[in-house]
Parts: structure tokens; sequence; C-alpha cells
């Protein structure tokens, strides 16, 4: 696509081989038909000729119109007055006819060459219109300023027949330079032109455009076209910027969300259990206080119990911090899955006494490649969010089936169950539930089960428990599905 | 008395292993980096070493290797959760045990108990052992259940002797494969885990319930069963 293009303008105002050409056929052509006619109807011969200096007015412009004048103003006395083919040019009426075809022939000529240059501008326009506004949609889907120029650069290469764009730019302090090249270096030195970048009336940079050696010198409309399109970069230019402070911001935002549920979780769920253990040993070394037996244990089952949660979230949150600096990595070795299931089961069995567990492992299952300690944590956590949820008494189903070359895992309970709407979100890192929130437990367990799954080329997933309440299942693909 | 060297470069966990020891009547030594721990193993020759293995100076690693240069008492491991290679690779330079931190003062105990019987020269095991319904008879290679004469396999065979004869011991995949498939095994743990199923499953031992063989996962197994001297 050009552009910019002066040819079609050009048409009416220059002589061409086309316009001499249909000046010197259009008379000959009318010669041929009027000289049969000439002798016995002179006055048709006559608009023949006239009709061929109106067309190749019409056809070839002014410069065309004013040859076929000249020549048919000459032949037509030779071919119209008798004896044919005598020159002869005294009568007033000859000269008469002449001036006619040439008034006709300049009259014409100019109205057609205006219209074509008004045709030709219009369409003009027309492109120039398309153009800049594909140039709006492109660089406004680029969302870094960087990108903007970038693509900005690129974009006027063939519109504009470049062979290089230079743009300079600054911006909120930021100096910023995109370059666009032909393919295959042309020859440089060829017309340059240079724009200024402006937003508002401010100059924050300049471009420069660049020719081949020997191309067209920039017309002035090239030059207003490229600072339209210019006003066109700096507004896109703008609106990215805008977008990523806004996007920064709410990044932010997320973050010191993220960051403030954090503390309320960390500082609630490490101080909890921090309390019941100090209480505990306070009392215990308390030599004014006497306690029984029965209130010593039970105090000392008390600072047990709250060391081993101490422990478990501490284990969570150091897992979440490896999630979040990409240090999650399984050391993979090939194992069986149902292993790890009975060994958590096993020890898991004290903890989930007031339920009823049962477990469905195949007789035979093929080995996948996991890390046994972060998978038994997946495995323990799911079992925990169970026993925490679903009412004593109720079951747990512990199921592990091989299905298109992957290990499903799949614990199901008995408890309220989690709300379709909210099967993504509780996989976030301290989301709870909104059926449960005075639930005690640090709403990481599903976060880091998903990340080590996830670690594992596996998915995790919540599906509806037939039985009531819900089922979390997970699949880690086994070694033959690897490419 | 039994004299305790425990390594561990924490004053906390030092002041509280010797508290509980020495209420069990060990005589505990105290030190916190890996040289100290090396020379104390060779001065006082004690009877049993703590080792935590995130020392200053030394991997713990190291310390094991150099230990086992000039004694055979047993070692038993402190880690953390997440060292699994850490385990396995201070079990394969000569550790006898490991005990995940923090620990129940009570299985640390226990554990420290069996590796030190294990040590005791004392008299041989006595070919035939109980554990329950099942007695083994390794004199003349017969198991039975409930009066019942177990068909086992060769290997199968093997690798329960290897286990009831390293009763409380971890044994990884890799010492397991090499002294029951041969020497040029170590990384067939497929081969393990199909021959531990069979024999749980010969032996009446549920492996969510396990009162015979435990799985470590990614380490190894070991014989919990307390076994008792039977009349052959």
């Amino acid at each position: 696509m050009v552009v910019s293009e002066e040819r079609e303008a050009e048409v009416s105002a220059k002589v061409t081989v086309r316009g001499i050409v249909i000046g010197v056929l259009a008379p000959a052509i009318a010669t041929v038909v009027a000289y049969p006619i000439a002798p016995s109807r002179p006055e048709i011969s006559i608009a023949v000729f006239m009709l061929a200096v109106v067309i190749a007015a019409v056809a070839g412009g002014l410069w065309s119109g004013l040859i076929a004048g000249i020549l048919a103003s000459t032949i037509r006395p030779l071919v119209v007055v008798d004896p044919q083919l005598t020159f002869r040019l005294d009568s007033v009426e000859d000269i008469a006819t002449g001036v006619v075809f040439l008034s006709v022939a300049l009259v014409v000529g100019l109205l057609v060459g205006q219209a074509s240059e008004d045709r030709a501008r219009a369409s003009r326009r027309e492109r120039e219109a398309r153009f800049l506004g594909t140039l709006s949609s492109t660089l406004h889907t680029r969302e870094v300023p960087d990108r903007v120029l970038d693509e900005f650069a690129s974009v006027l290469m063939e519109p504009f027949a470049l062979s290089k764009v230079e743009i300079d730019a600054t911006l909120d302090g930021t100096d910023m330079r995109a370059v666009a090249r032909a393919n295959g270096e042309a020859a440089a030195g060829g017309p340059r032109t240079s724009v200024r970048l402006l937003a508002g009336d401010a100059p924050i940079g300049t471009l420069v455009a660049e020719r081949p050696a020997g191309g067209r010198p920039f017309s002035r409309d090239d030059q207003l076209l490229l600072e339209a399109a210019a006003r066109q970069a700096t507004a896109a230019l703008d609106r990215a910027r805008l977008d990523a402070r806004a996007r920064n911001a709410q990044l932010d935002a997320e973050t010191n969300q993220l960051r403030a549920a954090m503390f309320s979780s960390v500082t609630h769920d490490l101080r909890t259990p921090l309390a019941s253990i100090k209480a505990g040993v306070t009392s215990l070394l308390d030599s004014a206080v006497h306690h029984d037996p029965g209130q010593e244990r039970e105090l000392l089952t008390t600072i047990l119990e709250e060391t081993d949660r101490l422990n478990r979230l501490v284990g969570n949150l150091l897992d979440l911090a490896r999630i979040r600096a990409g240090a999650l990595t399984p050391t993979r070795q090939p194992g069986a899955m149902d292993e790890i299931v009975e060994v958590v089961l096993a020890r898991m069995r004290s903890r989930l006494a007031d339920h009823v567990v049962t477990a469905d492992l195949p007789a035979t299952l093929p080995d996948v490649s996991v890390d046994p300690v972060q998978l038994d944590q997946v495995l323990t956590n799911l079992l925990e969010n169970a026993g925490r949820h679903a009412p004593k008494g109720s079951e747990i189903g512990v199921s592990v089936l091989w299905m298109h070359g992957a290990v499903q895992v799949r614990v199901s309970d008995e408890g309220p169950g989690i709300p379709l709407d909210e099967r993504d979100r509780v996989f976030e890192a301290f989301y709870r539930g909104s059926s449960s929130p005075e639930t005690p437990g640090s709403g990481l367990g599903l976060a880091i089960s998903k990340a080590v799954v996830v670690a594992h080329g596996g998915r995790i997933w919540i599906e509806d428990n037939p039985d009531g309440g819900c089922v979390v299942a997970f699949e880690i693909p086994g070694e033959d599905d690897k490419p | 008395m039994n004299r305790v060297l425990v390594v561990d470069d924490e004053p906390q966990i030092r002041r509280a292993l010797r508290t509980s020891l020495e209420a069990h009547g060990y005589e505990v030594q105290t030190v916190g980096t890996g040289e100290e721990a090396v020379i104390g193993a060779a001065e006082t020759a004690p009877e049993l070493m703590l080792l935590d293995l995130g020392l200053p100076d030394l991997d713990g690693t190291e310390v094991i290797r150099r230990v086992r240069g000039f004694t055979e008492m047993p070692i038993i491991v402190l880690s953390v959760r997440d060292g699994q290679h850490d385990k396995v690779a201070a079990l394969d330079a000569g550790a006898d045990d490991y005990v995940t931190k923090p620990f129940a003062m009570e299985e640390l105990l226990a554990r420290a108990r069996a590796a030190m019987r294990r040590a005791q020269p004392g008299e041989p095991p006595a070919p035939s052992m109980r554990y329950g319904s099942l007695e083994i008879d390794l004199g003349r290679r017969l198991v039975t259940l409930d009066g019942d004469a177990l068909r086992l396999t060769p290997t199968e065979y093997l690798l329960l002797e290897a286990l009831v004869t390293n009763p409380g011991k971890l044994l990884t995949h890799q010492w397991l494969l090499r002294k029951v498939w041969g020497q040029g095994y170590g990384t067939e743990t497929t081969y393990l885990r199909t021959y531990v199923r069979a024999l749980r499953k010969k032996l009446g031992d549920d492996a969510q319930a396990p009162q015979l063989i435990v799985t470590e996962p990614g380490v190894g197994y070991r014989w919990i069963a307390e076994g008792s001297g039977a009349e052959s």
C-alpha cells in the first residue's frame, strides 16, 4: 500500500507519452472516419473531429486535448474542403473552427484534470485515513511504551517506502529508542525527513525517516501524514504509559492484600499455639501452684499438640516461601503412589480416629516419578482438610486409580462441600472457604498441594461427592507420557 | 553407663538433649562442630552419636565418613523434614538411623536403644524368632504363620532375612538391593517394592497399619517387630 502518491494528480498537468499518443491517435481516427463522409456531409465531419478532441482531452488530459485540437484544426480543412487533401488555411471559417477546437480542448482538458486531481486527492485522503486508523488500533493494542515505539517504527516502513526509521523519545525521564530498517540493507543517503513527537505542545522526541538512495523525495503530503501518524503514536504511548502505571498499581494492591492476609494469618496462627505453649509451660514452672498428675498431663498434652501444630504451620510457610521463590523443585524418583498413600494413612490413623477412613488401592499400579516427601505432604494436607471439615463419624475415602496414563488420587469426605464458584479460589494461598471461615487451618494446604502437583506436571481439582461433601482429586502423569 | 555424644550447633537443642538423656541415665557429652565431633568420637569412644547434619564447619556426611574410619559405634542423624537426599546420603555413608526434627524424645530414645542393642557384640541372634503368630527359623530357612509353613521364593526369603537380622534399623533401598540382589544393583527400587509387597501379603502385614515392615518413602524399609526367641 502506498499512501501518498503524486502520479494521478499529475495526469493533466504534465506532457506524458500516453498523452501525446492519445492526442495524435484521436484526430487520426477522426480523419479516417470523416474522410469518406466529408464531401457530402461536412457538418458531420466537423462533429467527428470535435468528438476526437473532446475524447483526447478526457482520456489524455489537457495536453492531449491541445495536441488533438491543433492536429484536428489542421487536418479538418484538408478533409472537408473540396478538393480533398489540398492544404489551405485562408478562410475565416477554418481559423474559427481551429480556435473552437482548441478552446474545447482547453476547457475539457482543464475540467478533466481538475476532476482527476480531486479524485486522486479523495482517494489519497481515504488511504491516509485508513492508514491512520489501522495505525491507531495497532498501536493501542501494545501495552508497553517500548513496544508502541517499536511497532510504530516498523509500521511506517512500507506505506512510506522507507529504508530506515529512527525514533528517539523521552518519557517519564526514561530514554527510549526504536529503529526499524528495511529488509536487505538499502543504499544509504536517500532523502530524509524528520518529525517531532509532541505530547500536547511539548516535544518528547524525534522521528527521522529515510528513503533508499534514489528514492522519491518527501512531499508536503508525506510530511503532513507523518506528523499525523506521530500524533497517533504519542497518544498510544501516553495510554500505554497510563495502562502500565495502572497495572503496577493493581499488582501492588494485590501484593499488599496478600501480604496483609499473610500477616494476619501468620500472626494469628503462629501466636495461638505459642500462647498455649507459653501458658502451659509457665503454669508448670510456677512453684506456687501444685498441679495434680492429671492436670499436669493435660497441660503437657496441650503443649505437645500445639508444638505439632506450629511445626506443620512452619512447614507450610516454608513451602509457600519456596513456591514464591520458584524453588519448589521436586526431587523425583520412581515410586508407587499407593505406597505413599499407605504410609500417610498409617501415620494419620490416630489423627483421623474420629472418622471412618477407607482406602481403595489397586492390586497393581505402574510407577510414577514423584518426590515422595512432597506427595506425602499433599496427601497429608488433603486428609487433614477432610478431617477438619467433615463431621465426626463420617467417612473419609482415599482411592488410587490408573487412568489415561496417569495415576489419580481421590480424597472424598462428607463435609459441607465447596460451592462451585469457590472451587478455583480455594487453591489460592490464605483463602478460606466462605462456608467455614472459622475452621482452624492456615489456608495454605491446598495452595501448596496445587503447587506440588503442578510442579509434577499434574493437576488438582474438586468434584462433588455423590454422598454429599466433596472430592479433592489430583493426578500425576506416568513415565511413558513424558516426551 | 552409656556415653552419648551429641553433635548440634544449636545450644538450645544441646541443652534439651543433655537434660532429657541424663534424666534417662545416659552420660552426655555435647559439641557444636564437626571437627569436635570427630575428635570426641575418637577420644571418649562413646556408645552412640547423635549427629545434626547442618553443622557450620563440616558436612554431616563427611563427619560420618571420618568417624566410620575408626569406629562402628551407632550414629543417629538428626535432620529436618526436607533433607531426604541428605538422609539417604548419610545412611549410605554409614549412619544407622535418622530422626526428623522436631522429634519426640521417646521416639529418639527408642531409636537410640535399638541402635545400641544392635551394636552390642552379645550373644548371636537366636536361630529362631517368634513375632506373634509368625515364626522365622533362620537356621532351617523355615517361615511359619499360625503354624502353617509359608512358601517364600528365594528372593523373598533373602529379603526377609535381611530385614529381621537388622531389627529396628532403617535399611536403605540401595543397601537392601545390594544385600539381596547383589553388588551390581542399587537403583532398581521397583523390584524391591514388588518383593516387599509380596512379602507383606504372605506375612499378613497391613501397610496401612504395619506391625512388621514399615515403609520410609524414598528412603527404605524398617523391620519394627520385637521378636522373642522361640524354642525350635
